[in-house]
């Protein structure tokens, strides 16, 4: 059993199992070893969050974590569909400020799989909405004046499905 | 509008495209918004094309993301630009889209090369202004205009954005067609390229790349999709009846431009690419059934397969016609050739062969056997034909693969044949001597050249080892043909030589030789064509042999020579003369002598290498066979040759000296008359000459045959199977060797016994007074020596020497207890005490050349013994008794006292010797002084 500490000193205690879907935890386990009986502290994520990805590692636990070359492995989830499986949709409707805390977690603690299914639903959540729309999901100020909007938009007009 | 645009970029690109997006969020992940940009970068990654504009839209931040090269070069390379020619579609549908009106034009918008600076801008604008309706001053080199050197040049220097947008712009308007019905979508298709079935079948095929979850180019990219497989599927039609059309008037290149434009439609999905399908299916090899496989048997139920090898020929002919057309015509990946070549392995060879084997296991295993391994064989030829009409194409792998697919089924059968076969066979051999062995007990008097008659018997098993490895080499058939085909003609050399190297093998027997030598036999009964076309081989090599050893013979031994050439010459009507001539001695138990000669026979192990071998041929046959069936038949290459040990080690060598060493101990010296020779014992050593001869033969076998039958056994590999038998079987001759030597021994020192008993006159040692003494050993003496030391010369060279110095050791201590209590049996006067003293001197003599040192020290101090019978006084007799160290530790003073009672002036002295011996103090005084 693994014990981990959240930004707002909350401690979890989970089999090592799970919480080896994060690479960042298994590298960190692999390199002190397991007697360690401190809390591994993880200052990044808060117990609300942490809470929400341990409920997908525990779902996730077992399944083969894609190979360590970031780069093939970016490669193995572009050729997957866009596609989510049932349960992660499920999982992943929340509000879209968990949203983002989860994908920013999943980011910190190298949950591959996870940040992929927050990815995709956040390129969902950006289908056929308007510039503005998309600020405000992102949290965007836009800086740009009128004409260089104008310039933009004359740019990518290629991209446009009329 | 136009006019302030022309300005504008310029400060774009100086903010964020100048720098590039991706570098900058690696380095220091930038938040924009609520995430770091590389999060942004990997949800575009799975954003749809067209949301593109929006999300740009958001921000200098979210645009300069947009245009991020990694996003682009994935979208770019899943084109799948780079092979199959799928470029040439874009080339041409710009070359198109130029000429057609400009409306579709000004549907493609312009775009941007992402790091040109101002001053480059100005250039490019330059082919611009050749455009009459020329929109926007965006307008960028990768629009249609200059498509031809411009554009090339630009390809490979440009970014895959800009390479992604010109695929982008000149693939949409096509998709648009895809929401009309399968029919009006394809006259649309090939309306917007140049007319050609492989342009249309690129395009149809970049089509469907560019429909994919990976690009996402339009939001209704799925439907889109579905509708374009449905015209791709109608597509593959209408090429598959041109194909058909092209097939017929035999036009190779319509064939061919059809079936590469239907590959290319092909998506790989479903199983099996149609046409190629098709057209294999149509060749009419699969409907001629005009061959009848029953044909290679021949009437007497022998198997001759020149019906298989003129149906071999058949389907090789077709296989390289129409397997060079499909390479010619078919797209190399399609892998037509193999996969014709797999239906004709299996349809047509699977099915002639089948019937073959059937019958052939209706008739006898044995023939089974062999046409199994025969039909694999001709089967075989076809790998080289495939591997020649598929040229270099063509992996040798999968063309094996074709045939080894093909036999799989017959093989688990032939593979518990082989070995249930084996074993009876081998049986069959051994009981087949035994039978041989009690009928030849009956009218005895077949001659044998034996090792022991041999002047060297060590040459005389070189010579047979040399002939056996070249026998090895030579090969097996394994396609049976007509006798008649044979005919001394070099072609068919295979069957000549198969059959001679079973003769070949058969006289490899020394026991033959005598018959042989005088017959005729190398040249005689072996085709002309065959010693043309092994002109070095075995017969030729045999009969040098046999020369060199005569010549050496006859060098070394003159009257023996005689002996050894009349039995070479003229098989002698007993082998009584022979014994006699060579051992010098009358042979008083004939039979018994050829009773054990059948015990033990270089023919039978030859006949079971020989069985052993064609099997293992045949198995060789299937040796490169993978995966699981090659498991097996390296497995059954194993078992058969441990049967073969198996069959040569318990089944006959080990009966043989079991047989021996009970004849051996069953011997009684006393029946028989006075030799120097012991029977059975000579016998026993002829055995352990074979048996060592087989034992290298086994070696020899071992050797050359498993290292190219069966090259994954390690010889050093001590637990590997066949390694461990081996091992076993040598042991298990060791552990008849030994054991009969046993006996052996036994019996020799019984004899020896026997010898100095009843040679040993009454007063040999107490000769009457003024008998000149000659002072040569006795005769007791000579004789039990001469028999030892014939007995001892025999077994040199035939064992190892570990076991054969055991045995001088034990012949050694035998040898000294029985003179020890011969001594002790006589009256010993002082004249006959130099008698003991030379025969102990000759024993020890003959001891030394034994060459044990342990013994030969022993035998020095049994001779020291013997000079205390010509000790005059009895006060230096004792003296000598009470020296311990004079033996070396070997006798002690009361063992010394029992020998001094055997004096015959024992009574006169012995009070003298007492006191000298048990008062000590007083007497050595005396005597050192």
């Amino acid at each position: 059993m693994i014990v981990v500490k959240t930004s707002d000193n909350e401690t979890f205690t989970v089999d090592r199992e799970v919480v080896e879907r994060s690479v960042l935890i298994k590298n960190m386990l692999d390199d002190i070893g397991e007697n360690s009986e401190q809390a591994i502290p993880l200052p990044n994520v808060n117990s609300s969050v942490l809470k929400k990805v341990l409920e997908y590692c525990e779902h996730h636990r077992g399944e083969p974590l894609p190979a360590a070359d970031a780069d093939t492995s970016q490669e193995d989830t572009r050729k997957r569909s866009t596609d989510i499986s049932e349960w992660d949709q499920k999982f992943i409707t929340v509000d879209q400020e968990m949203l983002f805390e989860i994908i920013l977690a999943a980011n910190y603690l190298d949950i591959k799989s996870l940040l992929d299914v927050g990815c995709k639903t956040v390129a969902n959540m950006i289908k056929g909405k308007t510039p503005e729309e998309i600020r405000k999901l992102f949290n965007i100020v836009n800086d740009f004046t009128p004409e260089e909007e104008a310039q933009i938009k004359k740019e990518n007009e290629w991209a446009e499905d009329r | 509008m136009d006019k302030f645009k022309t300005l504008e970029p310029l400060k774009l690109y100086s903010t964020a495209a100048s720098v590039s997006p991706i570098r900058k969020a690696t380095v220091a992940p930038q938040f924009v918004g609520k995430l770091p940009s590389n999060l942004h970068l990997l949800i575009l990654s799975y954003l749809p094309v067209p949301d593109f504009p929006a999300y740009a839209r958001c921000s200098h931040a979210t645009a300069a993301l947009a245009e991020s090269e990694m996003i682009w070069e994935k979208r770019w390379t899943s084109l799948k630009m780079d092979n199959k020619g799928l470029g040439a579609v874009l080339d041409d549908l710009e070359e198109h889209l130029r000429g057609r009106a400009a409306e579709s034009r000004a549907a493609a918008p312009p775009t941007i090369t992402v790091d040109d600076e101002f001053g480059d801008f100005a250039s490019v604008d330059v082919p611009s202004d050749e455009m009459g309706d020329f929109v926007g001053a965006f307008q960028n080199p990768t629009t249609p205009m200059s498509a031809s050197l411009w554009t090339n040049s630009f390809k490979s220097t440009s970014t895959f954005r800009a390479q992604y947008i010109r695929a982008h712009n000149l693939l949409k308007p096509l998709i648009k067609t895809l929401s009309s019905p399968p029919h009006i979508i394809l006259d649309d298709l090939a309306a917007a390229v140049t007319s050609s079935l492989r342009l249309e079948a690129s395009t149809l095929r970049l089509l469907f790349l560019f429909l994919s979850h990976i690009i996402q180019p339009v939001r209704k990219w799925r439907e889109y999709k579905a509708t374009l497989r449905s015209a791709m599927d109608r597509f593959d039609a209408n090429l598959l009846a041109a194909f058909d059309k092209a097939d017929e008037k035999g036009d190779e290149n319509g064939m061919r431009e059809a079936a590469d434009s239907s590959w290319l439609v092909w998506d790989g999905a479903d199983n099996d690419w149609e046409m190629g399908k098709v057209w294999a299916e149509k060749r009419e090899i699969f409907y001629d059934q005009s061959w009848d496989p029953l044909a290679n048997f021949t009437e007497d139920r022998r198997l001759a397969f020149d019906a298989m090898d003129d149906f071999m020929s058949l389907v090789l002919n077709a296989i390289s016609e129409h397997g060079s057309r499909a390479v010619r015509v078919f797209p190399a990946e399609a892998g037509v050739l193999i996969s014709f070549s797999e239906r004709v392995a299996s349809d047509v060879v699977g099915e002639y062969i089948s019937p073959v084997l059937t019958r052939a296991r209706e008739i006898s295993i044995d023939i089974f056997l062999k046409a199994t391994a025969a039909s694999f064989r001709e089967a075989w030829k076809m790998v080289d034909t495939i591997m020649a009409a598929g040229g270099d194409l063509t992996s040798r792998t999968k063309a094996e693969d074709v045939v080894f697919r093909m036999f799989e089924p017959n093989m688990d059968e032939y593979l518990d044949e082989e070995t249930e076969a084996v074993k009876p066979a081998f049986e069959g051999i051994c009981k087949g001597w035994d039978r041989q062995a009690s009928e030849r007990h009956i009218n005895s008097g077949d001659a044998s050249a034996r090792f022991l008659t041999s002047h060297n018997p060590s040459q005389v098993k070189r010579n047979v080892l040399a002939s056996f490895a070249n026998v090895l080499l030579l090969p097996v058939t394994i396609v049976p043909r007509t006798v008649g085909a044979v005919g001394g003609a070099l072609v068919s050399g295979g069957t000549a030589v198969g059959g001679a190297a079973a003769q070949g093998i058969a006289m490899l027997n020394p026991q033959r030789w005598g018959g042989a030598g005088g017959g005729g036999w190398g040249t005689s009964n072996v085709p002309d064509g065959y010693q043309k076309h092994r002109g070095e081989g075995n017969e030729m090599m045999f009969d040098i042999g046999t020369d060199e050893d005569d010549e050496e013979e006859k060098d070394k031994d003159e009257p023996f020579d005689e002996k050894h050439d009349e039995l070479n010459l003229v098989p002698p009507p007993s082998a009584a003369p022979l014994s006699a001539g060579t051992l010098h001695t009358t042979s008083t138990s004939l039979d018994q002598m050829d009773q054990m000669d059948t015990l033990l026979s270089l023919d039978v192990a030859l006949e079971l290498i020989h069985t052993c071998r064609e099997s293992l041929k045949r198995l060789e046959t299937f040796a490169a066979y993978p995966d699981r069936i090659g498991d097996r038949v390296r497995d059954t290459i194993e078992e058969v040759f441990m049967l073969l040990l198996h069959a040569l080690g318990d089944g006959h060598v080990k009966r043989g000296f079991s047989r021996a060493t009970a004849r051996m101990t069953s011997y009684k010296p006393a029946e028989h008359e006075e030799t120097t020779s012991v029977a059975p014992l000579l016998q026993f050593f002829e055995l352990v000459h074979i048996g060592d001869t087989i034992q290298s033969m086994v070696q020899v076998y071992f050797d050359k045959e498993m290292a190219c039958t069966a090259p994954h056994i390690d010889k050093n590999d001590f637990l590997n199977s066949v390694v461990r038998e081996k091992k076993r079987f040598e042991n298990s001759l060791d552990d008849s060797v030994a054991g009969g030597l046993n006996a052996g021994t036994e019996v020799l020192m019984n004899q020896v016994e026997h010898i100095i008993l009843k040679l040993t006159a009454p007063r040999e040692y107490y000769p009457p007074e003024n008998t000149a003494l000659d002072l040569k050993p006795t005769k007791g003496c000579r004789e039990a020596i001469k028999c030892l030391e014939m007995h001892c010369k025999l077994l040199k060279g035939s064992t190892s020497k570990e076991v054969l110095e055991v045995f001088h050791q034990e012949v050694g201590i035998r040898l000294i207890a029985i003179l020890q209590k011969h001594i002790k049996r006589q009256i010993i006067s002082l004249s006959g005490g130099f008698q003991v003293i030379a025969d102990l001197n000759a024993y020890h003599a003959f001891i030394t050349t034994l060459k044990v040192p342990p013994i030969t020290a022993d035998f020095a101090h049994l001779k020291m013994l013997g000079h205390v019978y010509v000790v005059e006084d009895a006060k230096d007799l004792a003296q000598i008794v009470r020296d311990v160290t004079r033996y070396g530790g070997a006798y002690r003073p009361e063992d010394i006292y029992e020998f001094i009672q055997r004096r015959s002036d024992w009574k006169k002295i012995e009070k003298t010797v007492d006191k000298t011996m048990y008062n000590l103090s007083f007497k050595e005084d005396c005597i050192i002084c």
